[in-house]
């Protein structure tokens, strides 16, 4: 059994002083949030009249687009005339442009080739021969298009003039479609809607007059009607395909079923069920956003908790944590100075994955996460309370200080396993649910709480457990905040004589 | 201090049944009180759910400080500051009011500097936001009490939800008595203190569990009485987490917003204490009275307690368990002491007939 202790204690040990040294080498450092460093923000402004609800459905989509990111938790709000958004740090003002900026349209690129599935390792590996002109500039390895690590090309260098592999909406991993330049944008397009004709959902498109419009989009489907160079037919199909993009996925792509079409006469099946056909066609009115936004002007901004405060917050914090130390070794000696040292190890820990993540991912650490991990200290703290009280009892009940640490032990364990299961619940459902800064708080409460659990497992029940088997604990249960036998028998005597 | 020595050495200081109803009673006010307040006066909604006012300042150099001292003046202290780009002021304000927005931008461009950019902003935190987060409240409050029903018992998860359920009115209805500003910060706080109080009673819970779990099938014992011991035993724990839990809030209070002027600590802190305090204090009382009021309906509880009523044990306060029965690990091994043996130490007070020339059994060595 101490054996086992051993390698417990020696591995938590190892971890957390590896764990501590990388963060060190590697420079990780947690990215504070907006509300603790400050940021850029980048204030849009709508092109053409837009009114609140519009803004507010352009906040909403923005929303989800940077939450989709990470958590970087970001600030966004309407204005008067269009959206200011607000990210954390400062190196992030092209990723900032490039999320709410560039993404924002539609785009219509032709469709080179379709990969199915897996498999498909690098494109544009010249198998395919037969495809003259501009796909064919591909097929031949004249251009290569940038091809991320995933196989598809990434969100920066999604540009519409070039050839690009992407990936199919809500289908990760799964097919890619190898895309001509775009030649047509969401300007085109009036309104689109999902209708139920033949028996089965449909999207009816309307478009424009004019070049960016009904004429342009005439152009295109004559080219893939006939299946030019710059449009292909792929095995099976009579026509060449034309790909709808937004955000840098192919929502859908029909093939073009004839050479011209009437402006408010344009439909798209494709076997949709009645949601997909509202995707569909959602995606085909706003481009992305009910409103075009324009970026207006990128700026630095300071943090929005004063610095005052900050500081305020950093020396309270220290003090309160030099208080709870001196009160938890005050109460309970040497088992204090464990769950001190227990509390150490969970802090380290937490600390590398933040600074980690931080610098990896983009999270972010604002109040509302500092709020989390205080609680979650406050936790650890009772985790290592509750198994301490559970102790004396025992000591108190008769047992010898030795045999209670091995029975207190797992009871105290399962009652921090409970406790701490109802609050990853929390946190994972938090987690899930919402979006913004409750989410932060999740993530470092949730965290924090299996740290707990971690620290508690291997670190301090295991430290309790080989100081246990010293003589000097045998000895001396007062210096470890427990009580002697002496004093048991001598409180019982005098409540055994006050009741007689 | 002496129930706390009392309790620091294990014994049974406290009779918890006693104060149960003056508990509830004291809870049931509080509650109407809270949402009394939260119908009549709402809550101070800030600037992240409102909206309100931006105004941008050209005035470099300015400091943070200064620029908060102007809106101090005008009675909009609350307002959130930040410096663009080294030289602009970017104040947002909750103030809605567009002669009031009007007249703070004159003193703005008066004091501070040409006032470059003034509109109307939305909610950072919208509609969306909340009601994603109300319905991960409700999803939240169905999973944890399956949780609970599964891990412990049904009629303690009822006693887990009301509890947490006190404890969040109770902290929004602080604020909306004081009329703090609600904040996105603030809102964490709401779902801090109710992990923190949900953690709190399933700890009291289980403790519960452990208690009925060794002592119930002796049959001597009515639930009462068993709730009593298990909250006396882990009153101590209680404690000490609320106060080791509470120490860094205290020092956020005190040295952060008095020592050092930051008064934006200052509502957050307050909120946290509150929340910590009441959730210990349901834990205790709150959440062990539901379930003991439910337990006795029980048709196996009513039996004991009938039984040990019988023996005219039950009038008066709630019977201490002494250490020598509280101490019996299995209740089937445990030896069933001579009919005329005592159950339970008793108060010297109360003179229970019957029962009073036991002499105490001895103790145990060893399990």
């Amino acid at each position: 059994m101490p054996r086992r202790q051993l390698v417990f204690l020696i591995g938590i040990v190892i971890l957390t002083v590896a764990a501590s040294v990388m963060t060190v080498v590697w420079r990780n450092e947690p990215l504070l949030g907006l509300d603790l460093q400050g940021g850029v923000s980048v204030r849009l402004v709508a092109v053409g009249p837009a009114d609140e609800e519009m803004l507010d459905q352009a906040v909403e989509i923005i929303r989800d687009r940077v939450d989709g990111l990470g958590v970087a938790e970001p600030e966004i709000s309407r204005t008067e005339n269009g959206v200011m958004v607000s990210l954390p740090g400062v190196d992030d003002q092209e990723r900032a442009l490039s999320l709410v900026g560039t993404t924002a349209e539609l785009r219509f690129r032709p469709v080179c080739r379709v990969y199915s599935a897996r498999g498909a390792s690098r494109p544009a590996s010249g198998v395919v021969s037969a495809i003259p002109a501009s796909c064919e500039a591909v097929a031949t390895g004249e251009v290569v298009p940038a091809v991320g690590p995933a196989g598809v090309t990434l969100p920066e260098d999604d540009r519409p003039g070039d050839f690009v592999v992407l990936g199919l909406r809500g289908d990760e991993g799964g097919r890619r479609y190898l895309l001509g330049p775009s030649l047509l944008t969401g300007e085109a397009v009036s309104d689109a809607d999902a209708l139920f004709i033949d028996y089965q959902w449909q999207v009816g498109l309307e478009l424009h007059e004019g070049a960016v419009g009904i004429d342009g989009f005439n152009a295109i489907a004559a080219l893939c009607f006939s299946g030019s160079p710059a449009c292909p037919r792929s095995e099976g199909v009579t026509n060449g395909r034309l790909a709808i993009v937004l955000d840098g996925q192919v929502v859908t792509a029909p093939s073009i079923r004839a050479p011209e079409f009437r402006r408010d006469a344009i439909l798209i099946s494709g076997g949709f069920e009645k949601i997909e056909a509202d995707d569909v066609s959602l995606a085909l009115r706003y481009g992305a956003l009910p409103v075009e936004l324009e970026p207006e002007n990128i700026r630095l901004v300071s943090a929005t908790i004063g610095e005052d405060s900050l500081r305020a917050g950093v020396v309270s914090g220290l003090i309160g944590l030099l208080l709870v130390a001196v009160f938890i070794v005050g109460y309970y000696r040497i088992l204090g100075l464990v769950a001190l040292a227990s509390l150490a190890v969970s802090g380290a820990l937490l600390w590398s994955i933040i600074a980690h993540l931080g610098t990896q991912s983009g999270l972010a650490l604002t109040l509302a996460g500092v709020t989390g991990m205080v609680v979650a200290i406050g936790v650890s703290v009772d985790s290592n309370v509750v198994y301490f009280e559970h102790l004396k009892e025992d000591v108190r009940d008769g047992r010898t200080a030795r045999s209670s640490v091995d029975r207190a032990f797992p009871i105290a364990f399962s009652t921090i396993v409970k406790a701490d299961t109802a609050s990853l619940i929390s946190a994972g459902l938090l987690w899930y649910l919402t979006v913004g800064a409750v989410r932060g708080f999740a993530l470092y409460l949730g965290l924090a709480t299996i740290l707990d659990l971690v620290a508690t497992y291997f670190f301090m029940g295991p430290m309790i457990r080989l100081l246990s088997t010293t003589r000097w604990f045998a000895e001396h249960p007062e210096r470890f905040g427990l009580p002697s036998s002496g004093a048991v028998s001598a409180t019982a005597g005098s409540l055994r004589r006050a009741g007689a | 201090m002496s129930v706390l020595g009392a309790l620091y050495r294990g014994e049974s200081p406290v009779d918890f049944p006693s104060l149960w109803r003056r508990a509830v009673i004291v809870s049931t006010v509080a509650v109407l009180v809270g949402l009394a307040s939260f119908g009549v006066r709402g809550l101070n909604l800030g600037l992240d759910f409102e909206g309100g006012t931006s105004f941008e300042v050209r005035s470099p150099g300015t400091s943070v400080a200064e620029a908060r001292q102007v809106m101090e003046r005008l009675d909009a202290a609350d307002a959130r500051i930040q410096i663009v780009d080294g030289e602009v002021l970017l104040i947002r304000s909750d103030v809605q009011d567009p002669t009031r927005a009007t007249e703070i931008r004159d003193v703005l461009a008066a004091e501070l500097g040409p006032v470059e950019a003034f509109e109307q902003v939305g909610p950072t935190w919208g509609d969306e936001v909340t009601d994603k987060a109300v319905r991960a409240l409700l999803v939240f409050f169905i999973v944890v009490a399956l949780y609970i029903t599964v891990r412990l018992e049904w009629k303690m998860a009822v006693g887990a939800m009301v509890a947490v359920a006190h404890d969040i009115v109770l902290s929004v209805g602080v604020y909306s008595i004081l009329q703090f500003e609600i904040t996105p910060a603030t809102v964490i706080a709401f779902l801090t203190i109710m992990g923190y109080s949900l953690y709190d009673t399933i700890v009291v819970y289980d403790k519960v569990r452990e208690i009925v779990g060794r002592l119930g099938a002796t049959d001597r014992y009515t639930y009462t009485e068993l709730m009593n011991l298990s909250l006396n035993r882990v009153a101590m724990r209680s404690i000490n987490t609320s106060v080791t839990s509470a120490i860094p809030v205290v020092s956020m209070l005190l040295i952060g917003s008095l020592a050092m002027g930051a008064t934006t600590l200052r509502e957050f802190a307050v909120a946290l204490l509150v929340g910590i305090f009441v959730g210990s204090y349901s834990s205790l009382f709150l959440a062990s009275t539901i379930v003991a009021g439910l337990k006795e309906r029980e048709e196996r509880w009513r039996l004991v307690f009938q039984k040990v009523r019988s023996r005219g044990l039950v009038d008066g306060p709630t019977r201490v368990i002494g250490r020598q029965e509280a101490a019996v690990s299995d209740t089937r091994a445990a030896p069933r002491s001579s009919p005329t043996g005592g159950p339970a130490k008793r108060r010297p007070t109360i003179a229970a007939p019957g029962a009073g020339g036991a002499p105490p059994r001895p103790r145990k060595k060893k399990r």
